[in-house]
């Protein structure tokens, strides 16, 4: 008998299932982390950076879709190779 | 990648997906549905083009960090009202599922209204369910093609529409307009836009019932909030069994058979593709296709409507529904008590937010007069949708002087206003070295706009 373990999941499925939560994250994430800090206020001193708001908004919001993105398929590849590893011992 | 095989029974989570072809269907639910369904089309289209006071009535400005709700602006250091909204639909989502079981899904859900509108699109372009999936099955050719590059482009310029709207919720829409007419879109504005195109355009057009299946959380975590009378969709085994098909007008009993004439349309009308008859399942949006479909059966085979019906786990077994519940009234307790506590902050919210900084270069100095002086730089914000003029006070040593080169202070709607004032004390009436003082703000139209904030006053202290 075949039991369904995560690492007979299509590669789609395994896609969704890390980017779709990390998604979710970084819109919290961003949310919470721009209604505390001002894009403007975020630029060092003497630094001419001429950056619209909404740039900022945006690359923060895919850097905090990256980091989640980072943990989430790290959390994937753990339950797939331990899946393996497991199998491999005869579990 | 391996093929997935699953022993007869075991359920299949990672079967390869088998693209879901919904029959039509017509009755009581669906035109419920289509109502619900076009209501929340229109509220997300047309809101962005509401005007209020000059401006876009429902405006998340990020440049600006502003939030305009009606006549409310939000700031910043409003967020908690957002996450108190959250916190609020949130509880409303369990108090109506406990209730209703799932309506979000079949009646609100964007994931479901998109879907019947990219469905709606395809059965005008491609025909009935039976004629789309001969088309699918068809070989390319001319007509095909022909055919599918319209449903795709009727599809992507909804789409464009979709993601259009939902920028024009961030920048205002006119402004938006008139850069696209233009073509001097923003990068960043042309790419949300694309974004939100492209997601709407995949998960309407092609992902449909799997977002439900495999990426909606609420799907799996729902059956926590249901309980025995919850309002469900279910089949009436007992009614129905034994199934089998038989010619019209034969009444059941005689040929032993139960109603269910085993016709499949409840299969067919499903968007997700399962056979209600099973029972209760996760897949089950509570669309009420199939309960509008069976009871068009019923009817033709002039049997009583509700084989397939709403109906609550309680009241199928024969045992009396009770609709008050601890847990309905627990769950609408809190609610309640959530709404008040919101509706009354922010009616009690000052829209005025002051702010005292020292002067950190100069401890303290002494005027002409002999009198000590500290410097301060006041912010005012007002968060108001219009201008006010405030009253500036400070009080908390004996002979407080407050020296400022302007007896009132106006400050525009929805900004902030910096000024430099001086507090002058004669050093009799310091007690200490740092004594605290009060700056009170009020406005002179409003007895409800004031602020008060707290500052040190140095001097050199007794000897």
């Amino acid at each position: 008998m075949h039991s369904i373990t995560p690492d007979r999941m299509p590669r789609s499925q395994q896609a969704i299932s890390v980017l779709w939560p990390s998604f979710i994250i970084a819109i919290v994430a961003s949310g919470a982390f721009f209604s505390a800090f001002d894009p403007r206020d975020l630029i060092p001193f003497n630094m001419d950076i001429d950056i619209s708001p909404v740039a900022t908004y945006s690359i923060g919001f895919f850097l905090f879709w990256l980091l989640a993105f980072l943990s989430s398929s790290g959390t994937l590849y753990f339950t797939i190779s331990n899946c393996r590893f497991l199998k491999k011992q005869g579990h | 990648m391996a093929t997935i095989e699953a022993s007869p029974g075991e359920p299949v989570l990672y079967e390869a997906h088998k693209k879901i072809y919904p029959r039509e269907v017509s009755g009581y639910f669906t035109r419920l549905r289509v109502i619900s369904l076009l209501s929340l089309l229109g509220i997300y289209y047309i809101t962005p083009l509401l005007q209020w006071d000059g401006r876009q009535a429902i405006l998340f400005d990020l440049p600006a960090r502003k939030f305009y709700l009606f006549g409310l602006t939000l700031w910043p250091q409003d967020f908690i009202y957002l996450a108190a909204l959250l916190i609020l639909a949130g509880l409303a989502l369990f108090f109506f599922t406990a209730l209703l079981g799932r309506v979000w899904c079949g009646y609100a859900c964007p994931q479901t209204v998109w879907t019947e509108a990219y469905l709606w699109m395809e059965r005008k372009i491609e025909g009935k369910h039976n004629q789309r999936m001969k088309l699918d099955k068809a070989p390319m050719s001319a007509a095909k093609f022909r055919i599918k590059a319209f449903k795709h482009t009727a599809w992507i310029a909804f789409s464009l529409w979709t993601g259009f709207t939902f920028v024009a919720y961030f920048t205002p829409i006119d402004e938006l307009a008139a850069e696209l007419l233009s073509l001097s879109l923003g990068p960043w504005e042309t790419f949300w836009i694309l974004f939100y195109s492209f997601a709407t355009y995949g998960n309407a057009g092609f992902m449909r019932e799997q977002v439900c299946k495999y990426m909606c959380p609420y799907a799996r975590f729902q059956s926590a909030m249901f309980d025995s009378d919850t309002l469900i969709v279910a089949y009436h085994p007992e009614r129905g069994e034994q199934r089998g098909s038989r010619r019209r007008g034969v009444e059941p009993a005689a040929v032993g058979l139960g109603d269910c004439i085993d016709c499949n349309v409840c299969v067919q009308v499903c968007p997700t593709g399962i056979d209600i008859r099973d029972g209760l399942q996760y897949e089950c949006i509570a669309c009420s296709a199939c309960i509008d479909a069976c009871d068009e059966i019923m009817d033709k085979m002039s049997y009583p409507r509700g084989l397939i019906r709403y109906t609550t786990e309680n009241s199928a077994i024969g045992k009396r529904q009770k609709i008050l519940r601890p847990r309905i009234m627990v769950y609408a307790a809190i609610l309640l008590l959530l709404c008040g506590m919101l509706v009354t902050h922010v009616a009690q919210r000052v829209a005025l937010e002051l702010d005292v900084i020292r002067d950190r270069n100069t401890l303290y100095r002494e005027t002409p007069e002999g009198l000590i002086e500290n410097v301060y730089t006041l912010k005012i914000l007002n968060m108001d949708s219009k201008p006010h003029r405030y009253t500036l006070r400070a009080e908390g040593i004996d002979g407080l002087r407050l020296v400022s080169d302007q007896s009132e202070i106006e400050v525009e709607a929805g900004s902030v206003y910096q000024i430099v004032v001086r507090l002058q004390a004669d050093e009799f009436n310091l007690e200490e070295r740092s004594v605290a003082v009060n700056f009170h703000l009020q406005a002179q139209d409003s007895n409800h706009l004031n602020a008060t904030k707290e500052a040190r006053f140095v001097g050199p202290g007794k000897s």
